[in-house]
């Protein structure tokens, strides 16, 4: 599904990632872990097709598409998701109007009419019943005023409804408490499935004791200099990145 | 500016001849003397260098493009269009003859430069008294060169009004309003401009006096226009009197829109507010200077301020002025301006969901003007509205 081959990425001529490579299979939950300053966001930005990043080697190959050849839009319309680590807000927009312009270009991209409007009430109604979100959050203006546990409740809520093939989760367990990891954990494992595959990009052990991974890779220095099953995670809860990897 | 504007003046050239068409203009006035010899002698003074010198050193024309001044204008005609485009559930507001009886032309703000001087006698005018309630639909068309229109509108105690300004056409339309609210008079002021016409330039000079108790409304709605300034000044002059005036511009290439806000409080009690958005486009042009004054007797003012713009891109000029001078002190007032690119964070989050760039740009600039379209009371102006500052 997604297949990255020697990633050498660049930020303002400063060399972030060097030659990563990384396999993701469909149904399949990667987790990336690895120490402040590894360039884990860095390849969430790439994938995402932010701006900023200057791509100087390598190849990433999404359902057999070149990925750096796509726009932002057709990423998504790929079924590529990015929940985002600093989710911004919008004013002004409220959730359903974001989302329904979000599905109806989706669904356009597909060839596909717009979504009745009972239809995509509907299935908001559902998504943010799965992330225990109250419906008043659907008319509030997207991510704004939001707390910082509410934004990523927000991101898993927007990846429910999106439906991608592949869920690139940037830290979305940083800043949440005991109850709304619990929330987003259960969401993102009712969401799995044999055809989509996740990638979570975090700091710390706890959310894999919620979503099981199938693999953890350890990034430092710009490569991943580990990979292993979920036990990986736990010998690096207990000795800490430099003891394992002298990062 | 994508008028072409002709070179064969200089400047002084083009205000002097300027000043002449307004003074034969102003030649006859309905105003009462003794203040309409204070205006004539004014207007004597307002010789070229004079209004030249003014606006020039004007800090509320600052950031105004002048330069159109120079072309050379000849006075043209305006006429009144008896079918308003939108509708009012109120009954059209009488007409009545000039004299000292109507509070709007007893109270006629003093002019406080030769500049206004010249507009108050002008080519079209009509003044208006709402004994309990009126409307007033003042829908204007210009047929090009320069044209001046007075109007007043007196508001009885407890009387109910609205005012529709409605420029179509096209030309250099100069329009005075002044409104005069009794005690507990009601009146909704609407601007709503989508003028398409090359050259065309738009001054609408708009003030206001407020007895006790009474409440004003302006809801201004610029989509298109070359050049538009709008100058607000209202007088708190009655307790508790209150005064809302909002105003949504999109600015598109090439345009000039400037709000010149002055809210001037002269009594305890008091309440203020004015909320004016600038969606500015490549080569667009906003200014907005807005102004709070508290009277030293204006305790327990409550006044508030704020102007957004949001910029297209780099090539987009936003100008924002919030000034607030307060001599009372035991008052709320408040100000805020914020200014913003809608570039890239915000953007590249819409389209990593699929929202291509340019239906993201027009999700953005709907929801930015949405603020003040969604105060509008006036649901068909709202729907009008909401199609011209469509992207």
């Amino acid at each position: 599904m997604l297949s990255i081959r020697d990633l050498h990425v660049e930020v303002e001529g400063r060399p972030i990632l060097k030659g990563l490579t990384l396999e993701v299979r469909p149904g399949e939950v990667h987790a990336l872990m690895g120490p402040n300053g590894a360039g884990k966001s860095t390849l969430a930005a790439v994938l995402a097709g932010r701006e900023g990043y200057e791509v100087t080697r390598g190849e990433i190959l999404f359902e057999g598409k070149n990925l750096l050849e796509l726009s932002p839009e057709e990423r998504s319309y790929a079924g590529l998701f990015l929940a985002f680590q600093y989710p911004v807000e919008i004013p002004g927009v409220s959730m359903v109007q974001f989302l329904r312009a979000a599905l109806n270009a989706h669904r356009a991209a597909a060839g596909l009419d717009p979504i009745e409007t009972t239809d995509l009430m509907r299935l908001l109604r559902e998504k943010a019943a799965l992330l225990k979100l109250d419906p008043s959050f659907l008319s509030r203006s997207v991510n704004e005023g939001f707390s910082g546990g509410e934004r990523k409740k927000a991101e898993i809520f927007q990846m429910a409804v999106l439906s991608p093939k592949l869920a690139i989760l940037d830290e979305t367990d940083s800043g949440l408490d005991i109850d709304a990891l619990r929330i987003v954990s259960d969401a993102v494992n009712a969401l799995r499935s044999p055809e989509r595959a996740f990638l979570l990009i975090t700091h710390y052990y706890r959310i894999l004791q919620h979503v099981k991974p199938d693999f953890v890779h350890i990034l430092a220095g710009g490569r991943i200099v580990r990979s292993g099953g979920p036990e990986l995670a736990l010998e690096l809860e207990a000795k800490g990145y430099e003891q394992l990897v002298g990062a | 500016m994508s008028t072409p504007i002709s070179a064969s003046l200089s400047l002084e050239e083009g205000t002097a001849h300027l000043t002449e068409l307004l003074r034969r203009s102003a030649r006859e006035s309905d105003f009462p003397s003794p203040l309409q010899e204070l205006w004539s002698a004014q207007a004597a003074q307002a010789h070229l260098q004079q209004l030249f010198t003014e606006l020039r050193h004007k800090e509320d024309w600052k950031y105004t493009p002048t330069d159109f001044f120079r072309f050379p204008w000849t006075l043209g005609s305006v006429e009144l269009l008896a079918q308003s485009p939108f509708e009012s559930a109120l009954a059209p507001a009488e007409i009545v003859e000039p004299s000292e009886a109507l509070p709007a032309l007893r109270n006629f703000p003093t002019p406080a430069s030769p500049w206004e001087a010249l507009l108050i006698g002008a080519s079209l005018r009509a003044h208006y008294r709402i004994a309990r309630q009126g409307c007033v639909s003042w829908n204007f068309a210009g047929k090009g060169g320069l044209t001046t229109q007075l109007l007043t509108v007196s508001l009885e105690p407890h009387a109910e009004g609205e005012v529709w300004l409605v420029p179509q056409g096209e030309g250099f339309m100069i329009v005075r309003v002044h409104l005069h609210l009794s005690t507990g008079a009601q009146a909704r002021v609407y601007v709503p401009t989508y003028l398409k016409a090359p050259n065309t330039y738009l001054y609408i000079l708009l003030s206001a006096e407020q007895e006790a108790e009474s409440r004003l409304e302006g809801y201004d709605l610029t989509a298109a226009v070359p050049w538009k300034r709008l100058e607000v000044k209202v007088r708190l002059s009655g307790k508790g009197a209150v005064a809302h005036l909002l105003g949504a511009a999109r600015v598109g290439r090439g345009e000039s829109m400037d709000y010149a806000i002055r809210v001037e409080h002269a009594a305890p009690h008091a309440e203020s507010n004015q909320l004016f958005k600038s969606l500015v486009y490549p080569e667009g042009r906003s200014a907005f200077q807005g102004r709070i004054y508290v009277h030293r007797q204006a305790q327990k003012t409550n006044a508030y301020q704020s102007h957004k713009a949001l910029l297209w891109d780099r090539k987009a000029v936003a100008y924002s002025r919030p000034q607030l001078e307060i001599f009372a002190d035991d008052v709320r007032c408040t100000h805020g301006v914020t200014t913003g690119f809608m570039e890239g964070e915000i953007l590249t989050y819409l389209r990593t969901r699929g929202i291509p760039e340019a239906q993201a740009r027009q999700l953005l600039a709907q929801a930015f003007l949405e603020e003040v379209l969604g105060r509008v009371p006036h649901e068909g102006l709202q729907e009008v509205a909401r199609g011209w500052l469509a992207v």
